[in-house]
């Protein structure tokens, strides 16, 4: 039996025990004293506050009752917010205001969830624009998009990308753009987080920015950096198709290098793993969560395989989930960090912290549509609204303008303020905590939503596991098949979309200012990359010919690629690594 | 399928070099499809180059671009300057990307050659109709094309004449079967899902290494939908070695006919023999069942091939089966592939003892095609060249 069908048994389990301890607390009346004397007691000592109108309010909201099978049913079934099984909050007190921070226990962590996914044209631009973002920031947080060459794992002298150069997200070539890319921040700051959206290529990347940091603030810096890395390499193989190298390897050049940083980055989230992709290409709310915690899991076995210690490299897992506007995802935060926390600690017997799903959202890019755009304003924050009901533990909102452009200066700061006015304008997450958690229409679709998740797991396991059932395709035409059913219903109209099958008014297409790269700068970037090449010419040569012999070898590729990104551009790195271990074949 | 229908459009479709995005084509090609459209699919991350080989060698009425990632005016500005390379500058180009194309750069991009941009909420039965009404025009016998122009536009002709696999006397090219008999025909056949079209793309990419001078075409059949005529030729898409300057493929789909094989397919054959420009070709039927014989192997026809491979997956459902499998009569090599399967180990050795039973010195291969480097894929390579230069 593999681990996805012990998933499926020990959430049905805890399921089981949830009820048995509602009976039990409804049956035998010593249990139920104990249980409501602990229940008043975490009451008792949940602080006041108040509105600024003058209400009272409790900064942790609860069921407002004292029966005991209902008392049993919140506290095993979903737990406080920070306690097993985790259901309504990963921490805590996730966004509540620090005015009472003299008194807040020192030790509980509080969120700053903004995260303003950029990239363009190149590194000093991005730079830039890092720079605009963060200046209302307490922390700095970073969170970078790569252009199509980079995400390929491609020059920007490769033939035929010079249109791609800086579109979409920034240029990185070699180690010196990366060194431009966070200039100016202090990466060694233990509140500095840097998030890095990037797959196949993430090695080498990730190499890339250690040797930056490095040149920057000297070789002890390695243990302090702090930042997340995407590498899911499972979803890119089930939804964004940007692969460059056969499954097995690049999974390996994965282990390499989460083994590398579980060793060595002890800050480091060395994967992201992701269902926004999988959203974005088609999936439903349901399968996105299905095919995101299968993949997790089967990341698990993975590195148990290799023999890392879930304790160890279970705390540096990381999520990501798309919210959109279907009513799923008002629970699908909740219900994945409810069946993770069983899994990990029910089949991998992972101790608590490594329980915990931290949880990055973004709202959805397929959501917004083109025609009519200023409604992707609005669009995006009721997804906004409904990633925080989920407690996210960082969020990044859309600008409205992504349709056709890279994000303009202008929508990009809307939908950052979207995301102040929800969090420190309205009081609905800044006084209370848990305003909406228990409440019957989250219970419903919570239970609903996970029985629907545990019955994918089920058919991923009869299938015989995450990779075979992605050698089978199992998930891209799921997908498929979703983004099908999804276009059908937009046609038909069963689906409305404002502005576009619905009070669609004859408004011609907006021609709204662009961000675009332009050519010149396109074309400095292929010269600079052209003088870095020439410059370490010779030095290249022998580090690509160690870092094929260490692939060949079976040794760990990551910690080669530290010293081979000294004086090798990306594209060298992929063409040598390609040669001995091939290209990817696209299913289809 | 009604034979009198007229032959149906083919249009290549194609996501730009570094954009996955591919969703919204996938949605395109089945819709066309579904309208009676042979659309080749070359997949994502395709680069202008590939794009315009590819629509050159499958000599299409149209190619269709949807590009998401940005960068769409430099992108589709080089696929039409590669299409001037190829000698494909006469085909039309059409494209979207949601959002991302605007009015504006629609106009630089058709002054520069593009022929259509479809936008953002175009509903998708008008792009259908709206291909299907543009780009219907018959393909003429062009004089004065040249090198793979040439042979595309020869096999269009063949697979638009009524000429039938069983009557080779019709086939439109019999002056052309004279000159050179050197390139070696590889048929390779076996059931759906079996890893014929991936295996076939790793045979290709140890023919380039191992000769570089030499040129392959591959002939890969599909089937064509009964209902509607339509056909999604996928194959070039997973066939990623296969995408190159050395190499001529051509996507035909079987309009109707039941053999396993396009009707076009001897006359195809003979197309590229005669044209002195390749010098191996592998000839990929459908997926086949248990009658199947696409090569002609048996019975008083020519053979339409110099060697033939059967591939199986592990999974054929039990020693019995092997004995209807006539195939396992007839093929010179058979190869076991997706080897690494549980079910491969009793697999290889029944079958052995089926080919044994032959006495015909049939060879049984192991394989893991979609393992690079495979060593079964090397013995097989090895094996098929072998018979090659012994012919």
């Amino acid at each position: 039996m593999s681990s996805l069908s012990q998933v499926v048994e020990s959430v049905g389990n805890y399921n089981r025990f949830v009820s048995q301890q509602m009976t039990r607390a409804r049956t035998q009346r010593k249990f139920a004293r104990s249980l409501v004397q602990r229940w008043h007691k975490i009451k008792a000592q949940i602080e006041t506050t108040e509105s600024p109108t003058g209400t009272a309010l409790p900064r942790l909201a609860l069921p407002q009752t004292d029966e005991p099978g209902e008392v049993a049913r919140y506290l095993f079934g979903e737990g406080l917010p920070g306690e097993f099984p985790f259901a309504n909050a990963a921490y805590r007190e996730m966004y509540l205001s620090s005015d009472k921070s003299e008194i807040r226990n020192p030790k509980s962590e509080i969120e700053e969830p903004t995260r303003l996914f950029a990239g363009l044209g190149l590194a000093e631009d991005t730079n830039a624009r890092f720079h605009y973002l963060s200046k209302h920031q307490k922390s700095v947080r970073l969170s970078t998009a790569f252009d199509g060459p980079t995400l390929y794992g491609l020059d920007s002298d490769y033939e035929g990308v010079l249109g791609k150069v800086g579109e979409g997200g920034v240029a990185v070539d070699t180690v010196e753009d990366m060194e431009r890319l966070y200039a100016g921040f202090d990466l060694t700051d233990k509140n500095s987080s840097v998030s890095m959206t990037i797959n196949a290529p993430a090695p080498a990347i990730l190499a890339m920015y250690v040797a930056a940091a490095k040149r920057r603030f000297g070789p002890r810096v390695v243990e302090q950096l702090r930042g997340t890395i995407q590498a899911d390499i499972l979803k890119e193989v089930q939804a964004q198709n940007e692969m460059i190298f056969p499954v097995e390897a690049a999974l390996r050049f994965l282990t390499d290098m989460a083994e590398y940083t579980t060793q060595h980055m002890p800050r480091w989230y060395p994967i992201s793993i992701s269902g926004y992709h999988i959203a974005e290409a088609g999936a439903t709310p349901v399968q996105q969560a299905a095919f995101t915690l299968s993949n997790g899991f089967a990341y698990v076995d993975m590195f148990k395989t290799r023999g890392m210690d879930v304790n160890q490299f279970g705390p540096r897992l990381s999520f990501f989930l798309d919210s959109g506007l279907d009513i799923e995802y008002l629970v699908l935060g909740r219900v994945c960090r409810r069946i993770w926390a069983i899994g990990m600690r029910d089949v991998f017997k992972a101790d608590p912290r490594a329980q915990l799903l931290k949880l990055h959202t973004q709202t959805s890019g397929r959501s917004l549509i083109a025609a009519e755009f200023k409604n992707n304003l609005t669009r995006t924050a009721v997804e906004l609204m409904m990633a925080y009901i989920n407690s996210t533990n960082s969020c990044h909102s859309n600008s409205a303008d992504e349709p056709f452009t890279t994000p303009t200066e202008e929508y990009v700061r809307l939908a950052s303020h979207a995301q102040s006015i929800i969090l420190e304008e309205t009081g609905l997450f800044k006084q209370m905590m848990n305003v909406f958690g228990g409440s019957p229409g989250l219970q419903i679709l919570e239970r609903q939503v996970e029985q629907q998740i545990l019955d994918v797991f089920t058919e991923i396991e009869q299938l015989g596991g995450v990779l075979p059932a992605m050698e089978q395709r199992y998930q891209r035409s799921q997908i498929q098949q979703a983004a099908h059913t999804y276009e059908k219903q937009i046609n038909s109209g069963h689906r409305p979309v404002i502005g576009l099958n619905k009070y669609a008014s004859e408004e011609t297409m907006p021609s709204p200012k662009l961000e675009r790269t332009l050519p010149v700068k396109q074309k400095a970037q292929v010269a600079r990359l052209h003088a870095f090449k020439k410059k370490h010419a010779k030095k290249a040569a022998v580090a690509l010919q160690r870092l094929e012999n260490v692939c060949r070898s079976g040794g760990n590729v990551f910690a080669e690629l530290l010293n081979a990104v000294e004086v090798c551009s990306l594209g060298q790195i992929t063409t040598a690594l390609q040669g001995c271990v091939g290209r990817f074949r696209p299913m289809v | 399928m009604n034979a009198r229908r007229k032959p149906p459009l083919r249009i290549l479709t194609a996501v730009p070099i570094c954009d996955g995005h591919d969703s919204p084509i996938i949605t395109i090609n089945l819709e066309l499809a579904r309208h009676g459209v042979e659309v080749i699919y070359l997949g994502y991350n395709c680069p202008a180059s590939a794009i315009a080989r590819a629509a050159v060698q499958e000599d299409v009425h149209a190619i269709g671009i949807s590009s998401y990632n940005g960068g769409h005016i430099a992108f589709f500005d080089e696929v039409v300057g590669c299409l001037h390379k190829y000698g494909g500058q006469r085909i039309p180009l059409f494209g979207g990307g949601g959002g991302t194309i605007t009015p504006q750069d629609e106009a630089v991009m058709k002054r520069r050659g593009v022929d259509r941009i479809f936008f953002a909420g175009t509903p998708l039965q008008e792009i259908v109709s709206t291909v299907i009404k543009h780009y219907s025009r018959p393909l003429n016998r062009q004089r004065g094309l040249h090198g793979d122009r040439k042979m595309a536009r020869a096999i269009t002709v063949a697979e638009s004449s009524k000429s039938e696999l069983r009557s080779p006397k019709q086939a439109p090219n019999r002056k052309l079967q004279i000159v050179n008999r050197k390139s070696f025909v590889a048929g390779v056949t076996g059931p759906g899902g079996a890893g014929k079209s991936t295996l076939i793309d790793e045979l290709v990419r140890r023919y380039l290494q191992q000769h570089p001078q030499g040129r392959v075409a591959v002939l890969a059949n599909d089937p064509s939908h009964p209902d509607s005529g339509g056909a999604i030729l996928g194959d070039r898409a997973s066939m990623i070695y296969a995408q190159h300057d050395r190499v001529f493929m051509r996507s035909l789909a079987t309009r109707g006919h039941l053999s396993g094989l396009s009707s076009a397919t001897r006359a195809a054959l003979e197309i590229l023999k005669s044209s002195g420009e390749v010098d191996f070709i592998f000839v990929e039927s459908v997926g086949i069942g248990q009658e199947s014989d696409p090569f002609q192997l048996f019975g008083r026809r020519r053979r339409l091939v110099d060697a033939s491979l059967l591939v199986m997956s592990p999974y054929y459902g039990g020693r019995i089966q092997l004995q209807k499998i006539g195939l396992l009569n007839g093929a010179d090599f058979v190869a076991i592939n997706k080897c690494d399967q549980p079910a491969a180990k009793t697999a290889k050795a029944e079958i052995a003892e089926r080919l044994e039973a032959n006495q015909r010195g049939q060879k049984l291969f192991g394989t893991i095609a979609a393992r690079h480097g495979d060593p079964g894929v090397d013995a097989l390579y090895a094996a098929i060249e072998e018979k090659a230069n012994r012919q």
